[in-house]
């Protein structure tokens, strides 16, 4: 049986209007099922660009929303700039960067972050707390990798808060979904949405078997997907037991409207051999899966449709995000980029991180 | 005005074992067979997250189950049957439904029509077409019916044969067909065909004015029929042409360049038309046809030819 729980994360969290001033309706819960998520097009955030071991001296090209992004080291400290060093500058310089064209960057948990809005916003208080990953970088290679998915960033994240699709979509890698209970709760705030879906007695994915050596029929199992909204990254968390501590971030860049770029990192520090070495490549075959769906989709959300999208309950976050975007996409388009909420305090509690497994 | 019927598919392509993609038009739409073996039409766009249907499953009870998160809906009404792990909770309000088009099969094509509800065409004769195929075209499908008219070889592929610029009978309508004859010739051992003064063979043409589809019959100068093909060409997305077609030889063919037809692959809907040879293709067999078509779609109801359904009310094809 599933239960569905839906509510705001904190009461100080109030989604009601306090100014006076008369505003637009706010998007209602009925417009996100014909949302255009293409047009969302999110400013004052900080977007992971690239893993830390990706940049060295020689610039390297990335995009945010088109804009371009090249990013080198100056003295070991990287710079962000939105013209090529080489470049012979011909076009007027975007009000995103300072007056040499440069972008702020913030090096942090083994990405270099580059923020996109206005240049004096930025603000390290802005950057998402990831507290499975050590602040100063340092984890091995092969616990990163980059993936590309073939449609918008918001699709993507969608995709991922979705987890009915894995029982069909990755049926392979993930195995059925029998489980004696399910249960999910969604909480949210004004620049997050986490759900929290905990199965009991979930019969054990073929994956796990393999790699972590399970040999009890079950698991109890603990997924967690964190989606901070403006920045477009998201926390999958997956606690197995018995089996691994399985931490999860899983950025949606959206370097164009219609594609996606992730900077995974898989902090599989906790988990058996095998398990930490195979599974971060089990990612390309999930992606591939995911953009065989996400990519046919992507254009079919990208001019307003007058038939409604149908939903069930087991949609319920998935719904929550669009309209969450919706809000803030909104308030942006009045001019409001203010942050009521705290993105960077510590998440560990939200996301149910056995702490004792991440010190850093 | 009722929206024509498409022959979107050959009976073949169309099978439990996997959905298939057509479109009509910018029309997405999926096929498959149901439990009964009945041919079903749903738009291929599920109704819950917008992904192609056509990327799903059949199930064994003929229901098709979209491959993303696994929603079932009936083929004949569209609608949603089941959501997994609903349980017990398997009824959805009446909007729960993908967009079911009407299907018809006859003559070994599944036919589509845009609008539900559109009387079904009837039946064709029941003969067989053993050699059939798919051709796909970068040329519009105004264009490729012209073409047709103008200079057949440029699209057909018939063994042996070489199409001349002569017409024993010009683009006419008949019984609410557009009707015309072609001189032919066996390949290149006779004098060139302004040279010739009498051809051993003749193709006609039978097109339905609104959606193209064209009966081809090769005969030879004593009319024994050596050919009939059935040749539906379809608007596709961004401007292809998908061609059906299906063929068989007569029953009696005397010469040895006539029983060659019986080789593997003596007839085909080409894939590739020569650009160059089409750009400078005079406009002459085809001049008319517009004008033809125009007279003849919303006045004469279009003949039973067993190769053409016939619909008493049909519209100008896009
Ligand atoms: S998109 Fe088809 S079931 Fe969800
Ligand atoms: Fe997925």
């Amino acid at each position: 049986m599933l239960e569905v729980a839906d509510r705001p994360f904190a009461s100080d969290t109030d989604h009601t209007e306090t100014t006076a001033a008369p505003r637009a309706p706010r998007p209602s819960l009925n417009a996100v099922n014909n949302w255009v998520p293409h047009d969302i097009v999110m400013r004052d955030s900080w977007f992971p660009l690239a893993h830390d071991h990706a940049i060295g001296k020689k610039p390297v090209r990335r995009a945010v929303y088109s804009h371009p992004f090249y990013i080198w080291r100056e003295n070991g400290k990287a710079v962000a700039s939105e013209f090529h060093p080489q470049e012979i500058v011909t076009r007027e310089k975007s009000p995103y960067t300072d007056a040499h064209g440069r972008y702020p960057v913030i090096e942090h948990y083994g990405l270099i972050w580059g923020w996109f809005g206005r240049p004096e916003a930025a603000d390290p208080a802005h950057l998402p707390s990831l507290p499975f990953l050590p602040p100063n970088g340092g984890l091995p290679k092969h616990m990163t990798a980059t993936i590309r998915f073939d449609c918008s960033a918001p699709i993507s994240l969608e995709n991922l808060i979705d987890l009915t699709h894995a029982d069909f979509l990755h049926a392979d890698v993930v195995g059925d979904e029998k489980s004696d209970s399910e249960d999910v709760e969604v909480f949210y705030d004004s620049e997050t949405i986490t759900m929290v879906r905990t199965l009991v007695n979930k019969s054990v994915a073929p994956i796990m078997k393999f790699f972590s050596g399970i040999r009890q029929p079950t698991q109890n199992v603990r997924q967690v997907i964190r989606i901070y909204l403006r920045s477009h990254c998201a926390i999958a968390y997956g606690r197995f037991s018995p089996g691994d501590d399985v931490p999860l971030f899983h950025p949606c860049t959206p370097e164009s409207r219609d594609r996606t770029r992730m900077e995974m990192v898989m902090n599989t520090s906790n988990a058996g051999l095998m398990f930490r070495h195979v599974m971060p490549k089990a990612g390309y075959k999930v992606s591939r899966q995911d953009s065989s769906m996400t990519n046919p989709q992507s254009p079919r959300y990208m001019d307003i449709d007058p038939r409604k999208d149908l939903h069930s309950r087991f949609d319920q976050a998935g719904q929550r995000y669009r309209l969450l975007m919706m809000e803030l996409a909104q308030r942006q388009a009045e001019g409001d980029f203010a942050y009521r909420d705290n993105v960077s305090a510590d998440c560990s509690d939200i996301i149910g991180l056995r702490k004792e497994l991440f010190r850093f | 005005m009722a929206s024509p019927w498409w022959k979107v598919a050959r009976s073949e392509e169309v099978t439990s074992a996997k959905p298939l993609a057509v479109d009509v038009g910018d029309q997405p739409v999926v096929l498959w067979r149901d439990a009964q073996g009945i041919a079903r039409a749903l738009e291929d766009r599920c109704p819950h997250r917008r992904a192609p249907l056509s990327r799903g499953c059949v199930r064994d009870n003929g229901w098709l189950q979209c491959g993303y998160h696994g929603w079932s809906y009936d083929g004949e009404s569209g609608r949603l049957k089941e959501i997994p792990n609903m349980k017990d909770e398997q009824r959805f309000p009446p909007v729960y439904k993908a967009i079911a088009y009407a299907v018809a099969e006859s003559g070994g094509f599944v036919s589509v029509n845009l609008d539900k509800a559109s009387a079904p065409p009837a039946p064709v004769l029941d003969e067989t077409f053993p050699l059939n195929g798919t051709a796909h075209v970068s040329l519009s499908q105004g264009e490729w019916v012209d073409t047709l008219f103008d200079d057949p070889g440029l699209v057909l592929d018939i063994r042996g044969v070489q199409f001349t610029p002569y017409l024993m009978s010009e683009l006419r309508e008949e019984n609410g067909l557009l009707v015309m004859e072609r001189f032919c010739q066996w390949g290149k051992l006779h004098l060139p065909s302004y040279a010739t003064a009498e051809f051993p063979i003749t193709l006609i043409t039978r097109t339905r004015p609104d959606t193209g589809e064209t009966q081809a019959v090769l005969r030879d100068d004593s009319f024994r029929t050596l050919l009939t093909a059935q040749i539906a060409p379809v608007a596709a997305a961004r401007g292809v042409t998908q061609v059906r077609w299906r063929a068989r030889l007569g029953e009696e063919l005397k010469g040895r360049h006539a029983l060659a037809l019986r080789l593997k692959g003596s007839f085909a809907v080409r894939e590739n038309v020569d650009a160059a040879a089409l750009r400078v293709l005079i406009r002459s067999a085809s001049h008319r046809a517009q004008q033809l078509r125009e007279a003849i779609l919303p006045a004469t109801p279009v003949s039973s030819d067993p190769s053409v359904s016939p619909d008493s009310s049909v519209s100008a094809a896009a």
